[in-house]
């Protein structure tokens, strides 16, 4: 018969799997031991405030320690014998304990605090720094959201777990051991009977962490399923709305949040079962003591002072273990922070500066050169590791071809062709954002890999597509086109863009707030912005009547700006900042495409042709066949040239 | 505490369940409370010799102890069920209520901001009323039985042991007023830290090409230690009180050593009564030192109560009629459309978006929709289904003001592609059947050819199981925009079986997109488009000439208004803003005509 027996082999691996799965469970509470090592050495620079941290610790937890042998001692040196003066002396000590005590607290609250503000803000500094080296390559596959919340989720989970959970951790453990000091010096008898307790004790805990590993993971997962579900929510709001479908989310939404119920529920059940019951302990050893101390105070082997004592103390004895088990659970999402952190600073950077980099000429020529350069992402190049810092596309990872291109100084090429054929790439390799698998992108004869970036970029005027401002003023986004670039260097160059009447339309002129992403500005004005930043970068115009500026020009045309007031203003400052500099332009109008010294067809990561305007035409390759679609799209509306 | 008072009111359903937690509570305390009591019996046993006594004692600490067991197993599994019933309630609550809000709201509201509200707020409430709420009223509970037993057993010495309690009182309200300040000082510091790393982090290609990471990284230093200075400020307040509160006890201690050791001595109390009292005052440091906490926790949730608030106050403006009976569409109009004197002005805004509108679309007519950026065009589509309402005027569909009709209802209608389309993060098939749940896979199938889209959904990983949008498979926009006009195809209300007309929206508005899909993709969805638009109305706002020519007639809006309603030609002929339009808008880009797509397969 087929049915499966509980024969002897199957109860074994059963078995077997039932501890594999303790022992899974058991690593997950502990291991990270890296991590917590790179949180030490985080905190190395500040040794000797932790050193204070830790006396102010010890003498915290020493103070409060003290009224339960005090309490021994009033009862048999002063109340038994009626000697008040002996009790006096125990009052001020006592006292004097006290404030010490709460001298030592505020030490150590205010270090604790300003450990944890500390580490967390070096740690912010620290994730901001390792971003910012990270090449684009590595932000275009990362959201901005995510990484932004290791800065502050992750970081503020991490401060609760060094600010309170890690203090609570050590005076706990102080705590208990100096307890096992104290009740073993008032009697070693009651003190071994108390002991007892410690290995039910620490079964029980362990139980209890092996069997929250997973209920506390579970309401993690179930937690961040609902976070995802709320933000593509508030990104789509619009297609929701359209549709009317509020219903159907609200549903789903609600069993999402059943699912967290769920998974939280077990977590109230296992401490429904383990706080009580180490309660329950603390009352059996109480009982146990005034039984067994009892019987001997009664015989005389033990004085009431420190029976008294003892049954004060056990409450120092229990009470840090509830709190250990407490802290488990910040701790645990502390611990979950730190990984996630720890991971994304373990993230190495592939575009790296050289060791021994080279100068560039000044002046600089300006010819660049694409010698046998192929790109893929996830291909390994110079240096061996994966170019594209992360998991490449799992289908033709080849984006560039074996490109051959060069572009004499001072002469503008546009790249034309489709989405995707790899224009964008050229580009990026051009300013070093990513590095070629093979061959390799020549400036004046220099390799980029052998210069630093930001002389290779200080060099360069670059315009993204989208035009992506900063928030602050007009003035101020244009200066950031240079460090150090000054008020008159950012007139000059709306100047001489011929932007000025444009940009001092403005409610506030250049002063103009841009708004989030310069979203109070038009598409058009923004594009002049970024033209005029752009044009900033480099040297500044040295009086000889040249427009100054960078040697370099990197630009992605944008594609669509119905925005016919800036529309001529914007052709007219473009053909200023390609002229006299070399460019390479992703085109897309004709006006542009027509005036460059250069048009390269890309295709499928290939340079199809290259060519001016009329050299092409006359070729009637890929690029004519284009010119001829565009030149039927705009005519063959009835009848226009005709009207 | 208005706020506070209204938080409190999420508990409400609970009233019931509540009120058994804390009776548990309640005994599970006194049962503690009397613990040192017997213990001081028993102590006195142990002086008066008697063995008999003592086992007494120590048997009814015993079964006292199992008693408070079971209490506390019990108030703790009902307390969670509370604690976990009110996160639920109130994160349905925040979440329909987003979900009730119109699109206005989210024009002013950045997504961030929101998302915060619903995490950090949300939790900092829901701990509070969960956890931090019981934890107060079990140390008050602690404090207060303590007291009383204190009080029965020796009144006097419990009147000196608590001398110092008002001295709390005082200090906690000095924290609330000094730390509480300094506590939003601190939130609000963060989160500007928050902002300023967002904005880096999203415009990183513009700092690298600049080499700008310095000075970024200086300027997001400089705003890090702008917060840690401000922590500091609070960790200072913090770090005076907290010690504070925990040193009070102490003295307490020092009272009752001192005037409870002299009343052992003049025979007043018993030692096991002095013992008593010496474990009721050791016992007050542990729910005081939570107090503070709590109370802090309190303090915290009450602010994110007020966030909260902002948010769950705001009522949702476009809703059905409720002083007036709903109509409904009537269901042999073909989505005849007519703006009477509409005027549109975003909250906020100076400028209105559209001025006076005035025009009638027949129904089943093709109407193209051209303008500047800014010009409005936008603006007049999203009236339609009501993601907005007018601020004068009004639309008319069917001859049916669209505000007399249930927005469900009304947008059930409607059909709306984006030009830069959203999808979920589901299989391709439930985005296409997102409108219409009901559609069965026959129907998917043949909006997805309609649209042109079943080719290259073929050849995806899984076909129509494939998941796409954020956590999925990155399409490319053409792809998208394809998908998009399928699932469109399949809104429109539900058809009885046996109706003959097909599945799909009296009204369809397409945003055309500027760059997304290629020439010859765009004459195959073209004459799909033809099909698909055929029996409803269609708005097309055009950014190329090839859509407009799609359209019956063209609306040109210049600045929110009508600048001039025809045909291509006659436009062409009439108006300069047209003629400049067609020249200098959407000439260049043509150039951009698209021959080969490439399938992005690129795992998210």
């Amino acid at each position: 018969m087929s049915a499966p027996g509980p024969s002897e082999s199957g109860s074994t691996t059963r078995r077997g799997a039932a501890f594999a799965d303790i022992r899974r469970r058991q690593q997950a509470t502990r291991g990270r031991g890296r991590r917590t090592r790179s949180l030490f050495g985080m905190m190395r620079p500040y040794r000797g405030r932790i050193a204070i941290l830790l006396v102010a610790l010890l003498v915290a937890t020493a103070a409060s320690l003290a009224p339960a042998p005090l309490a021994a001692k009033a009862v048999d040196d002063g109340l038994s014998k009626g000697n008040l003066d002996h009790l006096t002396v125990l009052v001020a000590v006592l006292l004097g304990v006290s404030l010490v005590g709460l001298v030592a607290t505020v030490v150590r609250d205010r270090l604790v605090g300003w450990l944890g503000a500390r580490l967390l803000s070096d740690l912010r500094e620290r994730i901001f720094r390792h971003l910012l080296q990270m090449p684009v390559s590595y932000h275009e596959r990362q959201r901005a959201g995510v990484l932004v919340s290791r800065m502050t989720n992750d970081v503020d989970a991490l401060q609760t777990m060094i600010s309170s959970s890690l203090v609570t951790l050590i005076s706990s453990v102080l705590m208990l051991l100096g307890s096992i000091v104290i009740l073993i010096s008032l009697d070693l008898k009651l003190a071994l009977i108390t002991f007892t307790t410690i290995p039910v004790l620490l079964l029980g805990s362990l139980a209890f962490r092996l069997a929250s590993v997973d209920a506390f993971a579970r309401t993690r997962e179930t937690i961040g399923a609902i976070t995802a579900h709320l933000q593509e929510t508030l990104s789509g709001v619009r297609v929701i709305r359209s549709y009317g479908r509020e219903q159907g989310h609200l549903d789903r939404f609600h069993e999402l949040g059943d699912e967290n119920r769920r998974a939280n529920m077990k977590t109230v059940y296992l401490n429904a079962a383990y706080f009580p019951a180490v309660e329950y302990l603390s009352t059996a050893a109480i009982v146990i003591v005034l039984l067994v101390g009892g019987a001997e105070a009664i015989d005389g082997a033990v004085t009431i002072g420190v029976l008294i004592g003892f049954v004060t103390a056990l409450d120092n004895f229990f009470g840090p273990i509830t709190e250990l088990s407490n802290v488990y659970t910040t701790f645990q999402s502390g611990m979950a922070a730190l990984e996630k952190i720890g991971a994304l600073l373990d993230q190495e950077s592939t575009l790296t500066d050289p060791a021994h980099p080279r100068e560039l000429p000044d002046p600089l020529r300006g010819e660049l050169r694409f010698e046998h350069v192929t790109f893929g992402y996830g291909v390994p190049s110079r240096g061996g590791s994966a170019s594209a810092g992360g998991t490449g596309a799992s289908s033709s990872p080849i984006v560039l071809h074996d490109i051959d291109l060069t572009i004499p100084a001072g002469a503008t090429v546009a790249l034309v062709g489709s989405t995707g054929a790899g224009k964008s790439t050229l580009v990026k390799l051009a300013a070093r954002f990513i590095d070629p698998s093979e061959g390799r992108v020549l400036l004046d004869g220099v390799d980029l890999r052998d210069l630093r970036q930001r002389e290779l970029r200080s060099r360069m005027g670059i315009v993204p597509q989208e035009g992506f401002l900063f928030s602050g003023t007009v003035a101020e986004n244009i200066a950031f086109g240079r460090d150090g670039a000054t008020r008159e260097d950012v007139e000059r160059v709306v100047a001489s863009l011929g932007a000025g009447d444009v940009l001092d339309q403005l409610p506030q002129g250049l002063d103009t707030e841009v708004g989030e992403r310069g979203g109070s500005l038009s598409a058009g004005q923004r594009q002049l912005v970024a033209f005029a930043r752009a044009l900033i970068a480099g040297a500044p115009a040295n009086g000889d009547g040249r427009l100054g500026g960078p040697s370099i020009l990197l630009l992605d045309e944008a594609t669509a700006n119905v925005d016919l007031r800036t529309e001529r203003r914007i052709e007219e400052a473009l053909e200023l900042l390609l002229s006299d500099r070399t460019a390479i332009v992703i085109a897309h109008r004709l006006s542009t495409i027509r005036s460059a010294d250069l048009i390269a067809v890309v295709e499928h990561g290939r340079i199809c042709e290259a060519g001016t305007h009329e050299e092409l035409l006359v070729r009637g390759g890929a690029y004519a066949k284009l010119h001829e679609d565009w030149q039927r799209g705009t005519t063959d509306a009835p009848s226009a040239a005709a009207s | 505490m208005p706020t506070f008072r209204r938080l409190l009111g999420f508990l409400r359903p609970y009233r019931g369940t509540w009120v058994i937690s804390f009776s548990l509570a309640l005994l599970a305390m006194g049962v503690t409370v009397a613990s040192p009591y017997l213990v001081g019996r028993g102590i006195d046993q142990i002086r008066a010799g008697d063995r008999g006594g003592l086992t007494f004692f120590a048997v009814a600490i015993a079964l006292l102890g199992l008693g408070r067991l079971l209490l506390t197993i019990g108030r703790r599994l009902v307390a969670g069920r509370v604690s976990l019933g009110v996160e639920q309630d109130l994160r349905d609550r925040l979440y329909g209520h987003l979900q009730s809000l119109e699109m206005g709201f989210f024009d002013r509201w950045q997504t961030g901001q929101l998302m915060s509200r619903a995490t950090v707020d949300l939790s900092a409430v829901r701990f509070f009323l969960g956890y931090g709420l019981v934890f107060i009223v079990q140390s008050l509970l602690t404090v207060v039985l303590a007291a009383i037993a204190m009080t029965i057993q020796q009144p006097l010495l419990a009147l000196l042991a608590l001398l110092p309690a008002p001295l709390i009182v005082f200090v906690g309200h000095a924290y609330g007023t000094r730390g509480r300040p300094a506590q939003q000082d601190a939130q609000q510091a963060v989160a500007e830290l928050t902002a300023a790393a967002e904005e880096s982090i999203s415009g990183i290609r513009v700092v690298k090409a600049f080499a700008a990471e310095e000075r970024r990284r200086e300027a997001f230093e400089a705003t890090v230690e702008r917060a840690f200075g401000k922590q500091l400020r609070a960790v200072r307040i913090e770090a005076a009180f907290q010690p504070f509160v925990q040193f009070l006890p102490q003295i307490s201690l020092a009272i009752v050593l001192l005037a409870g050791g002299r009343m052992v001595v003049d025979g007043d109390l018993t030692i096991g009564q002095f013992a008593a009292f010496y474990v009721y005052v050791l016992m007050l440091i542990q729910p005081l030192r939570s107090l503070g906490v709590m109370l802090g926790l309190g303090q915290r949730a009450t602010a994110s109560g007020m966030r909260l608030f902002e948010v769950l106050d705001r009522e949702p403006t476009i809703v059905a009629p409720t002083d007036r009976p709903v109509r409904t569409l009537p269901a042999d109009g073909g989505g005849a459309i007519r703006f009477e004197g509409v005027t549109l002005r975003y909250p906020g805004q100076t400028r209105p978006a559209l001025e006076d509108v005035d025009l009638t679309i027949p129904a089943g007519e093709r109407i193209a929709i051209v303008g500047e950026t800014g010009s409005g065009k936008t603006a007049l589509i999203q009236l339609l289904p009501r993601l907005y309402d007018p601020t004068a005027g009004r639309v008319l569909i069917d001859g049916v003001d669209v505000r007399d009709l249930d927005p469900t209802a009304l947008r059930r209608e409607i059909a709306i592609v984006d030009d830069d389309p959203f999808l979920f993060t589901a299989s391709v098939a439930e985005n296409l059947a997102y409108a219409a749940p009901g559609a069965t896979r026959e129907e998917i199938e043949r909006a997805a050819e309609r649209a042109r889209a079943a080719d290259f959904i073929a050849a995806l990983p899984d076909g129509y199981e494939t998941v796409v949008g954020e956590r999925g498979l990155t399409l490319s926009g053409g792809q998208r925009q394809r998908l998009a006009i399928a699932r469109a195809l399949l809104a429109g209300p539900d058809r009885e079986p046996g109706d003959p007309r097909p599945r799909g929206p009296r009204i369809l508005i397409l945003d055309d997109a500027t760059s997304n899909v290629d020439a010859t993709t765009e004459q195959a969805i073209a004459g799909g488009l033809d099909e698909v638009m055929a029996g409803r109305t269609t708005l097309v706002i055009a950014h190329r000439l090839s859509t407009v020519r799609l359209a019956d007639r063209v609306v040109v809006l210049e600045r929110g208004r009508v600048a001039a309603v025809g045909d291509h030609d006659e436009l062409l002929a009439r108006s300069q803003l047209y003629r400049d339009i067609v020249t200098y808008g959407m000439a260049g880009q043509v150039f951009l005509t698209r021959k080969q797509e490439p399938i992005e397969v690129t795992e998210a």
